[in-house]
């Protein structure tokens, strides 16, 4: 298949080893590139390690359509097992790297091993040097990208890691361009337990394809028709900000620790407000609609914002002015923290204050008690070390009935949105494969759009039906989905996409397959590195369960557990997964997985 | 009066983000907004539950408009 450098870089930071490794016809066939090559790579590597010690690896991982001259194609997958959660973990980020990992001849870099210093790792094109960077210890994320930017060039790409993730934060993450981050289950954690700083990528080749004319025609047209959507305009002026003003209309939007689903002060930070202030907007390579909104922060510096850290870093922990939320947002960034994980983790502390659970006295809205949490966490010292596991840790650590709103799944915080009243939602957080994330499945406009209140099999159809596009094809593509579900791009463009790229006919039903199979292994995984493992990994937390909202206009809606757990129970029926949720031996066998399905036997019997 | 929001890019469609329309009889949904105004990938509740837009509308009602928008 075209459309991949087949080659696969190798770096031992323990003995300072490089090789470089073909990458089989069988693996891009089966699993395609990005997220597909992550997990066979760390099912086949990574067994029953501990997340931060030397023998876990971390992969950097493109796919046939990355760095394509094709719509928000500047992706890339890193995957871990994960300090978090315990299971596989992953996210895509935007990045320079990306490009310029397929441009130097390589498809995916693994990394194993573990520097004895601080070091950071230099990649240009065939040439490969571990770089002692005892300077760069200590120094935030834009810091680290200026300071390799200006020995380097601009024209490479960057992957850095903060502070936090030099202090292993266990949802500390990579991040790239000053404001692109990825691996929310502690991937920057991973790098900083190799005493890997940064990877500096300078590619100067050409990134292949099968019929480089037609992708160019067929990219062009691609943007183009994504320029002239209707709702490309407005796209652009507010990005996913929109989602703040929908989610408090519709009562889901994150607020005091997911308590309510609106916020009394979400005028001042909703998309509106945004254009207001907006002074620029970024995004990642290849990309015609960018969603970086930048404004000026509360201390005047420039903070790109989007929903996810507006909503978990604003109402979540009652902040109510957006400059003061950038802020902390840009706080994040440079300490490598992930927001999503730090606002549910700033809540969650907020509330055990509230309730008198922690002698300290943090209250909702207080910005400077927030920016103490964030250099406390990001050091682990203080409160933060409560947190600095995640909230599923600080809930076994303080007890009390915790646990029923310590707003995770899996150990990985839940993103911004309130399912008291989307069960569908609340399912798709359940059985997201790295823990509750949105970036497989969001199904809450469907679920407004039909019935918002149904816990029907068709909810659990759909919710599949986008976990194999989301979660497999784009991850593993490896290409941007918002074209596609922002602004209606066509779905039928990818197929066409994927024969001009790899010379390989291409339907929409391989993308299923493909998905499948790498669902279907990524459960295995977790199964296999927690043998406890099995249903009651997939429930959201009780506090959805228990506690109805009391304001908006889902007031007095919960989810019903019952009902949820049919749910859960066609979910996996449809799978093909057993009543615990493990795949059944016929079907990873029908996937393509049979020796997977003989080494979960042979552990688990 | 019956209320008209508009989320996301519908209020640019629609000139504004909230209208309130005095009716004489019910009308249908349709015949309350611009000619071009998007007719796919929107989501319509009135008074919470969900119609289209052919759904007679009168006074009081309490319409919603929104772009099926995808969480990012």
């Amino acid at each position: 298949m075209n459309g991949y450098a087949d080659q696969l870089l190798r770096v031992d930071l323990s003995n300072g080893k490089v090789t470089k490794e073909e990458i089989s016809e069988e693996l891009k066939r089966d699993f395609l590139g990005g997220r597909g090559f992550a997990v066979k790579l760390l099912w086949d590597e990574v067994k029953q390690v501990e997340p931060l010690s030397e023998k876990n690896k971390i992969v950097f991982s493109t796919g046939p359509l990355t760095g394509q001259p094709l719509p928000s194609a500047g992706k890339m997958v890193i995957a871990s097992k994960s300090p978090l959660t315990g299971g596989y973990g992953d996210g895509n980020i935007g990045t320079m790297a990306a490009v310029h990992l397929k441009r130097a001849g390589y498809d995916v870099l693994v990394v194993e091993g573990k520097s004895q210093k601080p070091a950071y790792l230099l990649i240009e094109n065939e040439k490969v040097t571990i770089v002692p960077a005892p300077e760069l210890w200590g120094k935030n994320t834009f810091e680290t990208e200026d300071i390799l930017q200006g020995k380097h060039g601009k024209n490479s790409g960057t992957l850095t890691i903060g502070p936090g993730g030099e202090k292993q934060v266990r949802f500390a993450t990579v991040m790239s361009q000053k404001g692109r981050a990825g691996g929310r289950p502690g991937m920057g954690a991973v790098m900083g337990s190799k005493n890997l700083k940064a990877i500096v990528v300078k590619g100067t080749g050409t990134i292949s394809s099968a019929d480089p004319n037609k992708v160019r025609e067929l990219g062009k047209k691609g943007y183009d028709e994504i320029k002239a959507k209707e709702s490309y305009d407005f796209w652009i002026r507010q990005g996913t900000m929109q989602a703040l003003d929908f989610c408090n209309e519709n009562g889901c939007l994150p607020t005091y620790n997911y308590r309510e689903g609106v916020f009394e002060h979400s005028k001042k930070m909703d998309g509106s407000f945004l254009e207001k202030v907006k002074a620029d907007r970024k995004g990642c390579p290849l990309c015609n609609m960018q969603c970086g909104n930048i404004i000026e922060d509360s201390a005047g510096l420039r903070s790109e914002l989007d929903y996810e850290n507006v909503g978990m870093l604003g109402p979540n922990i009652g902040m109510k002015d957006l400059r003061q939320v950038a802020f902390l947002n840009r706080m994040a960034d440079e300490w490598g923290l992930d927001t999503i994980s730090l606002g549910s983790s700033i809540g969650f502390l907020m509330e055990a204050s509230e309730k008198g659970l922690i002698p300290e006295k943090v209250a909702w809205g207080d910005f400077e008690a927030a920016q103490k949490l964030i250099v406390d966490i990001g050091r682990g010292e203080g409160l933060g070390k409560l947190v600095f596991n995640g909230v599923r840790a600080a809930s076994e650590t303080i007890g009390k009935g915790s646990h029923r709103w310590a707003m995770q799944v899996k150990g990985l915080e839940i993103s911004a949105y309130n399912c008291h009243a989307c069960p569908g939602m609340a399912l798709s957080f359940g059985t997201s494969p790295i823990g509750a994330h949105h970036k497989d499945a969001w199904i809450i406009s469907w679920e407004i759009a039909t019935d918002r209140f149904s816990y029907g099999k068709e909810k659990v159809e759909k919710l599949i039906e986008l976990q194999r596009l989301r979660g497999g094809f784009f991850e593993s593509a490896t290409v941007c989905r918002l074209p596609w579900i922002e602004v209606g791009f066509g779905l039928q463009r990818y197929p066409e996409y994927m024969e001009a790229v790899t010379g390989t006919p291409c339907r929409m039903e391989d993308f299923y397959r493909l998905g499948d199979r790498i669902y279907n292994l990524m459960r295995a995984y977790w199964k296999r590195e927690i043998p406890q493992f099995g249903r009651k990994w997939d429930y959201p937390p009780d506090r959805w369960f228990e506690e109805p909202q009391a304001q908006g206009k889902v007031k007095g809606v919960k989810l019903d557990r019952e009902k949820y757990e049919q749910m859960l129970s066609w979910y996996y029926e449809l799978r093909g997964w057993d009543e615990n949720g493990i795949p059944k031996k016929e079907t990873l066998e029908k996937t393509g997985l049979k020796d997977v399905s003989k080494e979960l036997v042979a552990r688990n019997g | 009066m019956a209320e008209l929001k508009f989320l996301g890019y519908l209020a640019d469609k629609a000139g504004s983000r909230n209208q309130e329309v005095l009716l004489e009889k019910p009308k249908r949904l349709r015949d309350l907004l611009p000619s071009a105004f998007p007719e796919n990938d929107i989501i319509i509740l009135i008074n919470q539950k969900v119609g289209n837009l052919d759904s007679l509308i009168q006074n009081e009602d309490a319409v919603v408009l929104m772009p099926m928008i995808s969480g990012g």
